[in-house]
């Protein structure tokens, strides 16, 4: 049973990136985009291709880091560059990006036989091989929420904010949105892409098809963790999102466990969801983004 | 006031606006189309506080946003201080013009706090925020007994770590000024800034538009629906009617406008226009 509990924990913080990038880009910036679908799966498949062939764990996950900025910068290109509404800017990314990703694949599935050396060297807790994930996904995701913290909290950052929150006071305070629009989204992409590669090294595969529903699945973990912990700063909130990735996947390891069938597991998901959207709807106060919509 | 860091000392002006030539129209729904501005010229000199009126649709908030750039002209040339500002967009613009919106929600970020919506204005006038900006932290910003803050300070000092989503439309306002005036901006655009406050608020709103634009010494455009604004502030008062200019009264004349006259120009331009140019101020129709 413990290691059901272990198990759960560990893949909500490799989902944790996911979540982060979706909180990115529609709590921060007030994007809704749906490259996620797309940049998972390029991050996903990037770091199983690399990683079969040889290549150290790290460079795999800046690899796939970076093509996932890349794939974010696109959209980003494509909506302040060509005018192109925000969701079909990430459709059109994202459709490309299947190619692209069965491209780079070869195949449409990657078996990964192999745990990374650098989680063998981590203590396992006496846990054995789940301990040893949950602490290098632990550091992992600390990691993300400090570096997220520390750039949210620079002119930076607080640019981002604004251009989520007002862009035309942003704009009137000297803020380039095409250029911060475009950075920020190909900095969430970074982040969904860093997801899918330890999705991928830590279940031991990649596939093509693992970015479907990716951006629904952020939002409801998004949604979880905020729904839970209530933040009223940007670190807090960022903490609220990793533990709704673990708490979301929870909910799916016991839904299994009580004998959920896994060809079910989608419809599940989407109730889930759902009630997870319900629930936010009644509960959350809102953050600032949305503070500022409301308002306006 | 205090010789904080980033402040014109009075009587230092700011550079002037200069509009020339300028011609700006959109689509009518459906069809056709409406050319509100064409061959327009306007000077404000340095350091002016130019007071526009007129009624709705004469082009006031139109000319505003042309100068910042919100809206692109089609043709024509505005200059400020030399720079030729019709070259630029918008948010470069913002280097030198400090902007207050008419919808005090328009021009603050709510859900900001007030420290951190003042730090985004106290830093307008910095070229490249996305790649210089990893090196500004926050823990360095907007400090309450720092340079320019010391003027919002004697207004909402104790609330720097509150959302602004959280202030009234007055102190918002307030707020929105102060911040379009960090970092002393070479031109101030007022668009109609008490238009949604409450008489008190727009009282207090308006004394501290004085107290900054004197102290500054910038130029100033503020547009306004209120005569008695328009009466009794600012150095010279222009009227526009269908994007020309009707109207152009110095502060020496216009102690003898009669607000009644005045307020008749607004449906119908009684006074025939002369051209749809000036120059300084000086001429009174």
């Amino acid at each position: 049973m413990f290691s059901l509990w272990i198990g759960a924990y560990d893949q909500g913080l490799a989902y944790a990136g996911l979540a982060l990038g979706t909180y990115l880009t529609l709590r921060v910036l007030n994007f809704p985009d749906l490259t996620v679908d797309g940049s998972f799966a390029l991050g996903g498949g990037t770091a199983a291709v690399l990683i079969s062939q040889g290549a150290p764990v790290p460079v795999a996950l800046g690899l796939a880091i970076l093509f996932g900025c890349l794939a974010g910068m696109v959209t980003g290109l494509i909506h302040t560059r060509l005018g192109v509404n925000d969701l079909f800017a990430g459709i059109l990314t994202t459709t490309g990006l299947y190619s692209i990703t069965l491209r780079l694949m070869g195949r449409s599935n990657i078996p990964l036989s192999e745990t990374p050396a650098g989680i063998l060297a981590l203590p396992d807790l006496g846990l054995g091989l789940d301990g040893q994930w949950a602490v290098g996904l632990t550091l992992a995701t600390v990691g993300m929420i400090l570096l997220i913290s520390f750039l949210m909290a620079t002119d930076f950052g607080l640019s981002l904010r604004a251009l989520g929150n007002n862009p035309t006071m942003a704009r009137a305070n000297g803020i380039n949105q095409r250029r911060g629009l475009t950075v920020g989204i190909a900095a969430a992409n970074g982040l969904v892409a860093l997801a899918g590669a330890l999705v991928a090294t830590y279940q031991g595969f990649a596939d093509v098809t693992m970015g479907i529903g990716s951006l629904i699945l952020g939002l409801g973990m998004v949604i979880i963790g905020e729904s839970v912990l209530r933040p009223r700063s940007l670190p807090w909130a960022l903490v609220a999102v990793a533990v709704g990735a673990i708490l979301f996947r929870t909910m799916i390891a016991i839904a299994l466990q009580l004998g959920l069938e896994p060809v079910d597991l989608k419809l599940a998901t989407a109730l889930l969801l759902l009630i997870a959207l319900a629930f936010g709807r009644l509960r959350i106060p809102g953050l600032s983004a949305d503070q500022g919509r409301q308002e306006q | 006031m205090s010789s904080a860091p980033g402040l014109s000392a009075p009587g230092l002006s700011a550079p002037g606006l200069s509009v020339e030539e300028l011609s700006w129209g959109h689509p009518l729904p459906g069809s056709g189309w409406r050319q509100l501005f064409s061959g327009f010229s306007l000077s404000c000199p340095p350091g002016q506080f130019l007071v526009v009126i007129g009624s709705n649709g004469s082009g006031k908030s139109t000319l505003l946003n042309l100068v910042a750039g919100t809206l692109r002209h089609s043709a024509g040339r505005i200059h400020l201080g030399g720079r030729p500002l019709h070259k630029l967009r918008d948010h470069h613009r913002a280097r030198w013009i400090g902007r207050v919106m008419q919808n005090p929600l328009e021009g603050t970020c709510p859900g900001l706090t007030v420290a951190e919506n003042l730090r985004l204005a106290e830093r307008r006038n910095r070229p490249d925020r996305f790649a210089a900006g990893f090196l500004n932290s926050a823990f360095g910003g907007i400090h309450p007994n720092g340079g320019d803050c010391r003027r919002y300070c004697e207004l909402l000092g104790d609330r720097l770590d509150e959302p602004v989503g959280q202030l009234s439309g007055g102190q918002r306002q307030s707020l929105s000024l102060v911040m379009a005036t960090l970092g002393s901006p070479d031109l101030l655009l007022l668009d109609e800034h008490t238009a949604a406050l409450d008489p008190r608020a727009e009282a207090t709103v308006m004394a501290l538009t004085d107290r900054l634009v004197r102290q500054l010494g910038t130029t100033a455009l503020m547009v306004t629906h209120s005569l008695e604004q328009a009466l009794s502030h600012g150095d010279r008062l222009v009227m526009l009617h269908e994007g020309g200019l009707i109207g152009d009264w110095n502060a020496a004349e216009r102690e003898h406008l009669d607000p009644a006259s005045l307020r008749a120009m607004y449906g119908v331009a009684i006074v025939a226009p002369q051209s749809s140019s000036a120059t300084d101020g000086s001429s009174a129709s």
